[in-house]
């Protein structure tokens, strides 16, 4: 994000594609961008300012969501005591390995009839954001699980989200940005199955280490900042029409500020002794740019993406408080950081908030099919859910098999299990 | 607290969602489009032109602000999230305040210009808020928060409308009110119990480190504070190159003179942190004229030397003469270095790098802004001392676990 103001020169970007030789005349490289994204500003070379202003747009949202993935979700899950390093690294790991195993898998389904695969921007900013419902869904199952199980999950996840988007497309018609911002649903149900499936009782030694500390609370929350100031272009990422990219970018942001606001309120009204907790605050902030993801370019004015927003903040901060307890005694889910109701909760929200807004925006008595589109609407979400906790079903079953050499149970939430510490245990 | 401060942060929020279904919609509605010619649909591509530089400028407001805010030791969680809390309470805050003074209309359609201008209001609250850190509760922050919002918009009016002066760093509407705002309710709020200073008051080697995070976002995006707001074209350009080489110079200086006024030549971290940014704050009036580059490098190197004596000297004398007792040094790092720009301003008008403003009137802009911010202080300082906001107690002051739950200390942390 630094350097924002000057990617505009570089035939490779402008172009987009690997596939053509880097062009070195500026006005050449100037034109194909207009090809790969029909909706972005026309670029005028002979202001300079212009330039400097309105680099290639897709290469800074490109550079957003690698933020948000990188920085965002890996120091997200970093407050645990004991488990920070793995956090932040595991999660550099899986979205490295993700990126390129979705991008394999993309480019077979598209293009099945030619030879090689055609990459660009845009197939790399998809695999990126593909990859980064396995980020989400390892949060509710890091710190018991070792690097080779990270890696087969992050292989199945990427695959049945592929699967998900391919089917979806055909036979629901959902497109790029519907399936990637109900993308946080799937990763949510398939961590929680993941997590079902692995559960076990914690030890005693190892309850000590789920607890925050003040150290990596405040680097968790670097984190969440990182998602937060960016999640608008995440939810406009791959719109290609100007008016709705901005409607898009306005809605995230209001229906964020509505829901950091609520969350940070609601957590001190929660609170026996009026504290604020700020696991909460990691999490719950975040709701309000789930819930409105998919219809964040249909919501015509500011004020109903902040009720959106309102919303999300109070069910996300509910979530937390009461049914977190329950759910862990009951079914014996542990969710490590919260994946449920930072994404799962408010992500079905932004699911019912769509098919609202769709049903809404159609005129009744001119489309006589409207009862089946209503029922496609509500098959993408079915359909999403139910693959989700699916392929989490299968992969779980995958994870618990020996052969993976899970780390033992006295071992769980503990870096020493997998890094090299030059002082003793006490002393980090 | 247990009622208090939730209670009323909902109902402010749900007063603002009912404020913004009724006056605000979005500025490329499809009738609007529809009754103005086509060139609005480039109007709207240049202005998603602005987003990165919106972008940036929020990344300045809450990593910025928020980790510069985490240097005390008992204090993190409440500098980051607090400063979180504000921010996103004052930009929505800070888009009614605004739209309802600039548009005579029914409706007012909001931009990206418009997000940018309301961060920028929250920079005013978060700046205030550093004279305070430590010493307020979430009531008297939301009270605040809502307050200032609105005297400052009232205050870049009378600037920008009335004077017409040029101000597009905001060294003086933004740094030298935030500043001298916060000094001011600082002073009414002043705790005779703590003028021997707090046990708590202090950092510790990774609280200075976290803090220093906060530093250098705010160093590196600077260039486009100055400049979000500038007339695109050759006035952005030049924003962009004065605020980049005042920086570095005033980076320089900072060094320097802090080695210079410490024992033994040491580093002092307040310094770095704070003084470093002194440069970026003081070319903001002028960083869109037609200055040289030299010029910008004398005003860094002057708001950096200025920024540090104001640490060594000013913040403690305030506190144990004045009774102002300033948390973050805003007063030497907002205050001097705006007033420095303002200054520099009226200098540069003054040999003419622009005919389009006049002394007369960037001198009442300076004027204006400190006296608003005065006055404006005044009466929130007033209101926030009312003892039934949840003031917390002398002892409770710099920590978190008055507010926060917060984990245990081990002794491996």
């Amino acid at each position: 994000m630094s350097s924002r103001a000057g990617h505009n020169g570089d035939p490779l970007f402008m172009d987009g594609s690997f596939s053509s030789p880097p062009q070195s005349s500026k006005s050449t490289t100037l034109k194909p961008a207009t090809t790969l994204s029909p909706h972005l500003p026309a670029l005028t070379p002979t202001q300079s300012i212009s330039i400097n202003a309105a680099p290639n747009l897709w290469f800074l949202v490109f550079q957003d969501v690698i933020i948000m993935a990188a920085l965002g979700l890996g120091f997200l899950t970093s407050s645990l005591r004991r488990h920070c390093w793995s956090s932040v690294a595991f999660n550099l790991f899986m979205l490295a390995f993700g990126v390129q195993w979705a991008v394999l898998l993309n480019g077979f389904l598209e293009q099945p009839s030619s030879g090689g695969i055609v990459i660009n921007l845009y197939s790399i900013q998809l695999a990126t954001m593909s990859a980064m419902s396995v980020l989400i869904s390892a949060g509710s199952i890091l710190g018991r699980v070792n690097l080779v199980q990270l890696v087969v999950m992050a292989l199945m996840e990427v695959t049945a989200f592929v699967i998900l988007r391919t089917f979806g497309k055909k036979f629901l018609y959902m497109d790029d940005h519907i399936s990637l911002t109900y993308s946080h649903v799937f990763a949510a149900y398939f961590g929680q199955m993941v997590d079902w499936r692995l559960s076990k009782p914690l030890l005693e030694e190892a309850k000590e280490k789920v607890q925050m500390a003040t150290g990596p609370g405040l680097f968790a929350m670097l984190g969440t900042l990182c998602l937060w100031i960016f999640w608008p272009s995440f939810n406009s990422a791959l719109l290609d029409v100007t008016d709705e990219r901005k409607n898009a970018l306005f809605n995230t942001h209001y229906a964020l500020a509505v829901s950091a606001v609520t969350a940070i309120s609601v957590s001190a009204l929660s609170n026996p002794g009026g504290k604020i907790n700020l696991i909460h605050i990691h999490n719950a902030v975040l709701a309000g740019g789930v819930a409105v993801g998919p219809s964040c370019h249909l919501i015509p004015s500011p004020w109903l993406a902040m009720v959106l927003g309102l919303i999300a903040g109070l069910i996300s901060i509910g979530g937390a408080k009461c049914l977190q307890v329950c759910l862990h005694h009951q079914l014996g889910i542990h969710d490590s950081c919260g994946v449920r109701y930072t994404f799962g909760w408010p992500g079905l929200l932004g699911g019912v908030a769509y098919i609202v807004q769709m049903v809404l925006r159609v005129d009744w008595t001119w489309n006589p099919m409207m009862d089946q589109q209503v029922l496609i609407y509500m098959g993408m979400l079915a359909w999403v859910v139910a693959i989700g906790m699916l392929s989490g079903l299968l992969t779980g079953l995958i994870l618990k098999l020996e052969i993976w050499k899970a780390p033992h149970e006295a071992k769980y939430f503990d870096d020493q299990a997998f890094w090299k510490f030059h002082h003793l245990a006490t002393g980090f | 607290m247990r009622f208090k401060f939730p209670l009323l942060a909902i109902a402010v929020e749900v007063a603002i969602i009912v404020l913004f279904a009724l006056y605000v919609e979005y500025e490329m509605d499809p009738d609007l489009s529809q009754q103005t010619n086509r060139t609005n649909s480039t109007a709207a591509d240049q202005s998603l032109q602005l987003y990165p530089l919106f972008q940036d400028v929020h990344v300045m407001v809450f990593i910025g602000f928020g980790f510069l805010m985490t240097f005390l030791k008992n204090y993190g969680f409440g500098g980051v999230s607090f400063n979180l809390f504000i921010a996103a309470l004052g930009l929505q805050c800070g888009i009614m305040a605004q739209g309802l003074l600039h548009n005579r209309e029914q409706k007012f359609h909001i931009g990206i210009k418009d997000m940018i201008n309301a961060d920028f209001s929250t920079v005013t609250v978060l700046i205030s808020f550093g004279a305070l850190l430590g010493k307020t509760s979430p009531v008297q922050m939301l009270i605040m928060t809502i307050l200032e919002i609105i005297i400052f918009a009232v205050n870049e009016y009378l600037v920008v409308e009335i004077f017409k002066a040029s101000d597009v760093g905001a060294s003086m509407t933004i740094h030298a009110f935030g500043a001298y705002f916060g000094l001011t309710v600082a002073g009414i709020l002043y705790r005779r119990g703590l003028r021997k200073g707090h046990t708590k008051e202090k950092s510790v080697y990774h609280s200075d480190l976290f803090a220093m995070i906060g530093s250098l976002y705010l160093w590196m995006f600077w260039p486009s504070f100055n400049s979000a707001i500038a007339e695109p074209g050759e006035k952005q350009y030049t924003a962009i190159l004065n605020t980049y080489l005042s920086l570095a110079a005033c980076v320089l200086t900072t060094y320097a003179i802090s080695s210079l006024l410490e024992k033994e030549g040491k580093f002092n971290m307040v310094h770095i942190q704070n003084a470093t940014l002194a440069g970026g704050v003081a070319v903001g009036t002028c960083a869109d004229m037609e200055i040289q580059p030299y010029a910008s490098l004398i005003i860094g190197s002057v708001a950096g030397l200025v920024s540090v004596f104001g640490f060594k000297f000013l913040t403690p004398f305030f506190a144990t003469k004045l009774g102002i007792h300033d948390t973050c040094g805003v007063q030497s790092l907002h205050g001097l270095p705006g007033v420095v720009g303002g200054l520099a301003g009226i200098v540069a008008v003054a040999m003419g790098v622009t005919d389009r403003f006049t002394v007369s009137s960037q001198a009442k802009a300076l004027g204006s802004s400190i006296g608003t911010a005065v006055g404006g202080g005044l009466v929130t300082g007033l209101i926030l001392r009312i003892p039934i906001w949840d003031q917390s107690s002398d002892l409770d002051c710099y920590d978190d676990s008055v507010y926060w739950e917060v984990p245990e200390k081990k002794e491996y942390d």
